[in-house]
This record gives structure tokens, C-alpha cells and sequence, in this order.
């Protein structure tokens, strides 16, 4: 894995041995009449997901942060303030296995509950811890981010400049608790370049951080497209709505 | 599709959209064939290591993007790898683009 810039002091390359694939999900359900999505669908995702545990997919980026974490399937539940209803982050042995991963969840049912868009790429840079770090964060913030039209014109002086700036943001992500999972590239498979994970305590953390990102002017060179929500188990994010003979609309 | 991909147990799609990036109509024209001369090697290298190019495609006019390439790669990894050839080569800093990944479908719609 080449990583798409070099170092900074807050981040650093991922050692090749840890070198693993990663798959986001942004997901809306559509399940709205019985019949589409039920029990026995469920049951197969979750048969599945098994599966890509014991196939060496990390399934909570927590794991990613603390390995003797339960490797439990995490979800966002980020529906309160997007259009899309969940999110998740997983890690996959390989490419070619992250992304034959998701078709196999679609076919055992997922494709019935929600329309998915999966970005799939590979980790970039190990994960930061921030400061005063616990392990109680319970919501997530993601940022996906791709470099403008300015940056590609930028010399190459003027990009390192823009890495020193934004790394004091990124220092005071850290301050803000933040505990970020490295970063992931998305460049082979989607137009955004970068996702990056946080662990926060809530809301307003990412706003206060982001705050820091603007003053350094961190969006002069960058898209970005930021998604907040609370960490639940995947399991009860996937539930289906509703029982069977259930016919009235939400 | 070629032998090699129709062999290959992991073939992938590979779709490319590009759109020259501002700058590059400023680019000198000397620089951009060199750049070209680069990147078409590249292309070459990738279909001596089994990749199949459809062609590039004119799209501008029901997209953002204005080409679009359609290609099959044995892996999503080997797609990858020739991608990131193009990347240490400057092609992104001169093209905006979206990639697509994909495997093709085994069933019929059901």
C-alpha cells in the first residue's frame, strides 16, 4: 500500500503487516411494506457477518484501537441528521475480499433492507489516540474528503505547508479527546479520496474540532463530507421495522 | 473480453471518469505530451499484465465528468496497482476523477 502523502507528526504510514482493506457503508432503508425484509433475511446477514469475522474482517473499528476489543459488528445510527439511515466502517484481509464481502452481504438480504452505497479502499495511516483517550466514546464522526482543483495546482511547497497547518488541527483533535482510527484512501473505487474515523464523545465535539480545522484553513484544498452518529450494535440497526402482517405505513 | 479475463477467478471492472482539472489547460504542451507519453505507458503496462481496456468514452454531455475508460482487471487489487502507477505519475493532479470497482454479476435478476 502507497500512502498518498508522506508522514506527518500526528500520522504515520501503516506498517505493511497491518496492511488491510477497508469498506464503508452509507445505508437507507427501504423496507417500508411487509414482506420485503424480515427475519430470515437478518438472520442471513448476520450468518454472513460471522463469516467475515472468522474470515479475519474486523467488524468495530474500536478493535482498531484496542485489539482485545470484542470484534462485535458495529453500526452508526446517523439517521437523526442524514438522509442515510446507518453507516459503518469495516477492515478486510484484502481488496478483492472487502469487496466480494459486500456483494455476499447484499445477496443474503442486506439488498432487500437498505440502498447501500460501499466505498471500498485501503488503509492509509495507523490509528491516533487522543489525548486523555477512554474507551467510553460512544458516537463516531466520518470524514470523507478529497483534494480540490487548488491543491493539484499547488506546488509541492505549498502542499507541505498545508499538511504542517492542517496537523495542528489535527493536534487539536487530539486535545478535543478524539481518537482517530489513521486514515483510509478511496481513490481506486469512488471521487473521495480519504475517510477518516473518530471516536468522540458527542456532537459537539466535532463541531469544536472542525472549528479548528477552519481556522487553519483545512478546506482551502479540500471537498469534504462530514457524517456524525452514535455507535450501536449493527445487529439492532439492521432489526427489521416491522413484523409480517404489519401493513401500515410509517 | 480476452482469454486472461475470462480465465481469471477474480475478474474485476474497473471504471474510470476524468475530467481535465483547470490547470492542465495552462499546462505547457510539450509537459502534457510527456505526461501523456507517461500515463499511455502505463495503460500498456496494465494490458501486458492481463488488463482489458473497453476504450475511453465520451460522456460530458449527461455528466460531470467528460471520458469515461471501461476496464476489466483480473483482481480489484491488479485495478489498484494500476491506478496508483497513474497516481505516482501525476495523473490525478492533472485529471478529477470518480472509480468504480465491480464484479459481475453471477445470477440472472431474480
Amino acid at each position: 500500500m502507497s500512502a498518498l502523502t508522506g508522514d506527518t507528526d500526528v500520522f504515520t504510514a501503516e506498517g505493511a503487516d497491518r496492511a488491510r482493506a477497508c469498506v464503508l457503508f452509507l445505508a437507507t432503508r427501504q423496507d417500508d411494506l411487509p414482506g420485503i425484509y424480515d427475519a430470515s433475511h437478518e438472520a442471513a446477514i448476520n450468518g454472513v457477518l460471522d463469516e467475515l469475522v472468522a474470515e479475519g474482517w474486523i467488524v468495530s473499528q474500536r478493535c482498531v484501537f484496542d485489539p482485545e476489543a470484542p470484534n462485535v459488528p458495529m453500526g452508526i445510527d446517523t439517521g437523526f441528521t442524514h438522509s442515510h439511515d446507518l453507516a459503518g466502517v469495516f477492515e478486510a484481509p484484502s481488496l478483492d475480499a472487502a469487496l466480494a464481502g459486500t456483494v455476499r452481504l447484499e445477496k443474503a438480504g442486506w439488498v432487500r433492507a437498505f440502498k447501500t452505497e460501499w466505498l471500498i479502499g485501503l488503509r492509509e495511516f495507523s490509528p491516533v489516540f487522543g489525548k486523555g483517550a477512554h474507551s467510553d466514546h460512544e458516537w463516531a464522526f466520518l470524514a470523507l474528503w478529497e483534494w480540490n482543483d487548488q491543491w493539484c495546482e499547488a506546488a509541492v511547497d505549498e502542499r507541505n505547508d498545508y499538511d504542517l497547518e492542517c496537523d495542528e488541527a489535527f493536534k487539536g483533535d487530539l486535545d478535543h479527546e478524539v481518537n482517530i482510527s489513521g486514515r483510509m484512501r478511496f481513490d481506486i473505487a469512488h471521487h473521495w479520496h480519504h475517510l477518516g474515523y473518530w471516536e468522540i464523545a458527542g456532537p459537539d465535539v466535532a463541531d469544536s474540532a472542525i472549528r479548528g480545522h477552519e481556522r487553519v484553513a483545512d478546506f482551502k484544498f479540500t471537498t469534504s463530507r462530514h457524517i456524525v452518529g452514535r455507535i450501536r450494535p449493527l445487529g439492532d440497526l439492521i432489526a427489521p421495522k416491522k413484523t409480517e402482517g404489519e401493513g401500515h405505513n410509517v | 473480453m480476452s482469454d486472461h479475463a475470462q480465465k481469471s477467478g477474480a475478474d474485476c471492472a474497473w471504471l474510470h471518469y476524468a475530467r481535465p482539472r483547470p490547470h492542465w489547460y495552462l499546462t505547457a504542451q510539450a509537459d502534457k505530451d510527456a505526461l501523456c507519453v507517461s500515463w499511455n505507458s502505463i495503460r500498456k503496462a496494465a494490458t501486458e499484465k492481463g488488463a482489458v481496456s473497453q476504450g475511453r468514452f465520451h460522456i460530458r454531455g449527461q455528466h460531470d465528468f467528460e471520458t469515461v475508460e471501461i476496464w476489466r482487471f483480473p483482481s480489484s487489487q491488479a485495478a489498484y496497482d494500476h491506478w496508483q502507477a497513474l497516481v505516482e505519475a501525476r495523473y490525478s493532479e492533472f485529471f478529477a476523477f470518480s472509480n468504480n470497482i465491480g464484479l459481475e454479476m453471477e445470477d440472472a435478476v431474480k
